[in-house]
This record gives structure tokens, sequence and C-alpha cells, in this order.
């Protein structure tokens, strides 16, 4: 059990859309990963959740649009505690414009609309 | 009535069908592989009438206009009226989308049909540290009926039918206040208001959903406070579009759609019953939503199925024998999630397929999504587009001619049939859970939902369910032919507006407003009722929440 890796999936801000977050968790557990599924959060709740419950992952999921504004925010909260054992990753609708503005902010993944399941699975793994 | 099809001609087509069969069966061009529905229903190579042995034409489908009304709920249809095209719109400040709508009017559209941001959905103000990053995205903003007053400034509300996509009850209850409300002020009678408010308990609780959402019963109790309302007050509205459309978006299939939909419109019903309210003077203003998704034969079969099973229901289980009351009336937009982000420009195609299945499928009314959907909402040209993919089905395919031309078609009329009989057991089944708020109190429909979705994703994973340029015919190095809309600035707006009306309503008023609604909760008052009057204070969306939310608590939906 130990051994399993851990990933948080949460919905960032106010994005009403739970579809692709629900089916990323899913997929994710049923390759044989922990998930701790939170819903909507703002990133200061987001990243002390990450911590109590040891997560190895972070997954954000946002289609509204909010992402340039919370996501790196999750980073910044990260670094400023000093945690630098969690990768952070991104599905939604990302205009691939936005890609490398979150790679530089720190996001270690980033899956826009159509990214294959096995993809995100196979990110997990190798994080 | 008898059948249409006797015996010996039915034989006699048997035999030669089993000549036809043969070949097919022996053809070595066929993939082997199994034909089905998107909803599951098995799909034969050809119908014939072997398929429909029983069918009744006057009792299974009648004319358009009369039970069971699957040919369409008017008898003239498209040749009387054709279908309102109301294109979705807003972003930014009411300011801004107030522009839109007006681009749209000049340009065509023939109602507005006005979606809010994502506080505004959920009941917050923008300035509300946890709403602010949402703010003017996906939709207007709107935080008091200044905004209100703004957004339809200079717009006829008393001639322009409009759809308000508040699709949360706890948004609703504030924001169809405040367009009564503005209405009011302009001087127009309740009573001439034409338009639609989304309404639905199940976006709020089930499928656009948060953790501290109003708990199932409240949402519910709300929903219903504005059917009431306006079957007392504004005679001409629609309070509620049960959002089968977003269910359908959150990842269901088209049975569950018709049947949640159904559902929910069932246990609306019993409660207004349960109030004292005669049937028919609130039934025939129930409308809905559907999806336009891209199974084009199911889909024409759903809506036909939909106007049946609607029919039966209101005949049957409720008793009524007014017609209108017994009209299945809905509005179609094409699907969102249909959309690829890859090769964006093929979303005219798909879309202009979703809305062709609405119009043979008789639809009352039709949103065509922009092409950039997948990426961000429309900018002004995919906006235009899309009002064009949908004049240009109006005015240039003739299909407005026939009324239900695919009717009688024994593929169409069987696959009407298995759809149907679908629907009718999950409709049983939520029957037999308690109905849909304890369906939804149980997380029952979440799994369901949930369910479908993740199916959907592996099949097309799997490359069973082909996606043009995601799973197949995918460029590599793709650049973007189009430019991406960006959200104008609207928070230093709205944080401006809300500071000088903060100081300059009299906070007497608002304060009385806060004492209302707080009573109408506890007496189990209606709430429209407090609140159309309480907004007049200036009180904000976010300030009524804080009251409903500390009256009847919060819930974390059981999403996973």
């Amino acid at each position: 059990m130990q051994n399993k890796k851990r990933v948080l999936i949460a919905r960032l801000g106010m994005d009403a859309h739970w579809r692709g977050s629900v089916v990323v968790a899913r997929a994710i557990r049923d390759a044989g990963f922990e998930i701790i599924y939170l819903g909507n959060q703002t990133p200061e709740a987001i990243v002390e959740i990450a911590i109590e419950e040891d997560v190895d992952i972070i997954g954000l999921s946002t289609l509204s649009g909010n992402h340039l504004i919370l996501a790196p925010k999750v980073i910044e909260l990260l670094k400023t505690k000093k945690i630098d054992d969690k990768t952070v990753m991104i599905g939604g609708t990302i205009p691939p414009d936005d890609v490398p503005i979150l790679k530089k902010a720190g996001v270690a993944g980033v899956f826009g609309p159509g990214s294959p399941l096995d993809k995100i699975v196979e990110f997990v793994a190798k994080s | 009535m008898t059948n249409l099809f006797n015996k010996t001609a039915l034989d006699e087509l048997g035999e030669n069908k089993k000549t036809w069969q043969d070949k097919f069966d022996k053809s070595k061009k066929m993939e082997n592989k199994s034909y089905q529905t998107l909803s599951g229903i098995p799909v034969k190579p050809l119908y014939t009438p072997a398929d429909l042995p029983d069918m009744d034409v006057l009792q299974d489908l009648g004319f358009p206009g009369q039970a069971p009304f699957v040919r369409g709920v008017h008898p003239t249809m498209y040749r009387g009226r054709t279908w309102t095209m109301r294109q979705l719109a807003g972003y930014g400040p009411p300011e801004e989308t107030n522009k839109r709508y007006k681009l749209l009017l000049d340009e065509g559209a023939t109602g507005i049909n006005g979606i809010f941001d994502y506080p505004t959905l959920r009941g917050y103000d923008s300035t509300d540290p946890v709403a602010q990053a949402d703010c003017g995205r996906g939709g207007v903003a709107i935080d008091t009926l200044e905004d209100m007053r703004i957004l339809f400034d200079g717009i006829p509300v008393e001639k322009v039918s409009s759809s308000l996509v508040t699709c949360q009850p706890i948004c609703n209850i504030t924001v169809q206040s405040m367009y009564f409300a503005n209405a009011k002020n302009r001087g127009v009678d309740l009573n001439h208001l034409t338009g639609t408010s989304q309404n639905d308990f199940l976006m709020e609780t089930c499928m656009a959903t948060a953790p501290g959402v109003l708990p199932p019963f409240a949402s519910f109790k709300l929903s219903c406070d504005a059917i009431e309302f306006c079957a007392k007050y504004a005679a001409r509205w629609n309070p509620i579009s049960f959002a089968g459309y977003n269910y359908r978006e959150t990842g269901c299939r088209a049975d569950q759609e018709i049947a949640f939909v159904i559902a929910n419109a069932i246990a609306c019903i019993d409660e207004m019953l349960s109030r004292g309210l005669d049937l028919d003077s609130f039934a025939p203003r129930l409308s809905f939503f559907l999806n336009g998704h891209n199974d084009f034969f199911e889909e024409i079969a759903k809506y036909r199925a939909a106007r049946r099973i609607w029919c039966n229901i209101m005949q049957n289980r409720f008793k009524t024998k007014n017609p209108r009351s017994q009209t299945f009336r809905f509005h179609v937009q094409t699907a969102g999630v249909a959309l690829t982000a890859q090769q964006p420009l093929n979303n005219i195609a798909r879309a202009a397929y979703h809305a062709l299945a609405a119009v043979m499928g008789g639809a009352q009314s039709v949103h065509i999504d922009g092409y950039d959907e997948g990426l961000c909402i429309p900018t002004e040209l995919s906006a235009i587009t899309a009002l064009r993919s949908n004049q240009i089905l109006q005015l240039e395919t003739r299909v407005t001619q026939t009324i239900d031309p695919l009717g009688g078609s024994y593929f169409i009329e069987s696959l009407t049939n298995q759809l149907e009989e679908k629907i009718l057991n999950i409709i049983a089944e939520i029957d037999q859970l308690g109905g849909i708020v304890k369906a939804t109190e149980t997380g029952w429909i979440h799994n369901q939902v949930a369910d479908a979705s993740y199916e959907y994703q592996q099949a097309v994973d799997r490359g069973e369910i082909p996606v043009v340029g995601v799973n197949c015919h995918t460029m590599e190095d793709e650049v973007l032919p189009i430019e991406l809309f960006k959200v104008p600035e609207t928070l230093d707006i709205q944080a401006q507006k809300l500071a000088r009306i903060k100081k300059e309503r009299n906070k007497d008023e608002v304060q009385k407003a806060i004492a209302d609604i707080a009573r109408g909760c506890e007496k189990n008052e209606n709430l429209m009722e407090i609140i159309i009057d309480a907004v007049q204070s200036f009180i904000t969306e976010g300030e009524i929440t804080d009251v409903l939310k500390s009256n009847y608590g919060v819930w974390d939906p059981p999403l996973f």
C-alpha cells in the first residue's frame, strides 16, 4: 500500500465541469494508484490538503479559463512552503498558447482537450 | 385503427428480404464489427415494415399538433413559424455582453440566450475572494439589479424573448428576480414578458456542481418557487428548462438524458400539485433543453420519443386533458462535448449536422455552437458564423417545407420505439428509488452519469468511437487557424460598481431585505415573491446567497 503513488485531483476555482476530472480520476485509480478527489478548491486549500494527504501528484482540472491565474498560484504556494516533492499536472480547455506559460510556471504536465487517458496515466506512472 | 401492413404483404416481404439478406451475409466487403447507437441500441443494415408490424399510425404517431405529438407539437410546425435562432452569449461585464446581444439581434438572431459567469451561477459576488479568478468567465458577471439594467439597456424586453441560462436555482432565484424587477422598473407588465429561465436543481446538485452547494431539497424548493411565481404572475414565462443538454455534456447517454429530464419534471409537477396549484396553470410552461449530439438518427428518434413519452405521462399519470400540458417543447444546443480543439474549423460541419438532426426532430429553438468552443468562448466571427449556419439551415436547405420528414421511416420509427422503451425503464427505476430528488441525494444519478462518461471516453480512447482530428486524421504540429477570444477586463469594473453601489444604497433597506428573505426561509414561503422586491434595495447576489446557505446549509455532492 505504501508504495502506491497518491494522486490528488481538484477542480480549480469556480469551474463547473466535473466530467473530465472524474473520468481522469477513475482511469488513474483503475491503473492502480490512489486518488484523493477534492472537487472545487482554492489553491490554498489544494496545497494544504496535498501536504496533509502526502500526495505525490497534484492534478488540476479547469475548463473555465482561470488556469493562468490559479495554476501558477498553486505552484507559488508550494514554493513558499518549500515543498519540492510534488508534481503538478493540469487538464482542461487549455489553449495551445498557454501551454508554454504553464510549463514555465512549473506545471509539469499539461493535457488539453482530446488527451487520451493512457497518456495521462503514463505521465502519473513516470512522475 | 388497424395495422398499416397486412399479414400476406408482410409474409411476401419477408421472403423477398431473405434473398437480399443472403447476398448481404455472403458479402466479403463488410467489416466484422457490432453496429449500435451511442446509447447501445443494435442497428441493422436495413429496416422494413417487418420492424413495425404493429404500428398504429393514428395511435402511435398522430398528426402534428395532435396527441401523442410524435410528429410535432404544432399543427403547422415550421410552415407556421420557424425555430427561434437563439444563440448563446455572455462574457465579461454586462456592458460588454449588452453589445454582443445587440450585435446578434442586428444580425438576425430572433431571441436572446444569456449565459452568466461562474460566480454568478454559483451565487457569488464578483469580488468574493474565491470567485475573483472566474469573474467574467464563461458568461456575464451580475452582482446587483444595476448590472441587470445595464445588460438589457436599449433592448426591448417587452418584445424580445429572453432565455436566462440561470442553470442553478441558487442563481435563478436572484437573477430571474432581477430580470423581472428590471422589467417592472421599465414599466413592463410581467405577464407580457416572454422567455425562459433554466432553473434546474440537478444542475446545482449533480451536473455542474461543487462542494458546498445547497442540499438537493433546498435547491429543488427554490426551483419550484420560480415555477409557482410564474404560474401566478408571469403567465408567458417558462420558469424552468430541464437541462438535459448539460446532463449529456456531463456524460450521460441519450436515453438517460430524456429519462432524467422527465423524472425531474414529474417531481416538479408533484410538488406544484402539493402546493395546491392547478396542473394546467403551470404544466404548459414546463420546457426542455436538449443536446444535439453525434448519432444523427438516434438524436432524431430521441426528440420524437420524448414527445410521445411526455404526452402519455401527462395524459395517464397526471390525467390532464389539456393538449398544451401534453406537449414536450424544447430548445436544442449542439453538443459542446462533440467539438474538438484540434482542427477547430471542422466544428462548423459537426454543429451543422447536430442542428439538422434537431430540426428533423422538430425543435422549437436551436443554438449552434461556435467553432472555437473547444478552446474558448466564441469570438465575434465564430458567433456570427454559427448564427449564419442556423440561417443557412433555415433559409437555404428547404428542410422547413415538410413536417417531420422522417416520420414513417422504418428505421426512425423502430429506433423511436426502442429508445422509448429504454427511457421508460429508467424513469421506472427512478420512481422505484423514490423520485429524482432522492436519487440525487443518494448519489445514484452522479454514478450513472460518471459510469456513462467513463465508458464513452474509454471507447474513444480505444478508437471505437472515431473523433476526426483527435483519434484519427490527426495533424502533427497543427497551427491554430483561428484567433482566440480574450475575456475583457471584468473584475475591476465589477469591483468599482459594487463599491459605489454599497456606498450609495440605503443600508436600512438592505437590512430589511435580508431579514425578509431569512423570514421567508424560516416560514417556508415562496422566496421569489420576496426576492423580487428585495433586489430593489441593491442587495447583492452574494448577500442573498449567504442568507439562503445559512438557512438551508450546504451539501457536498457524492461525485467520486
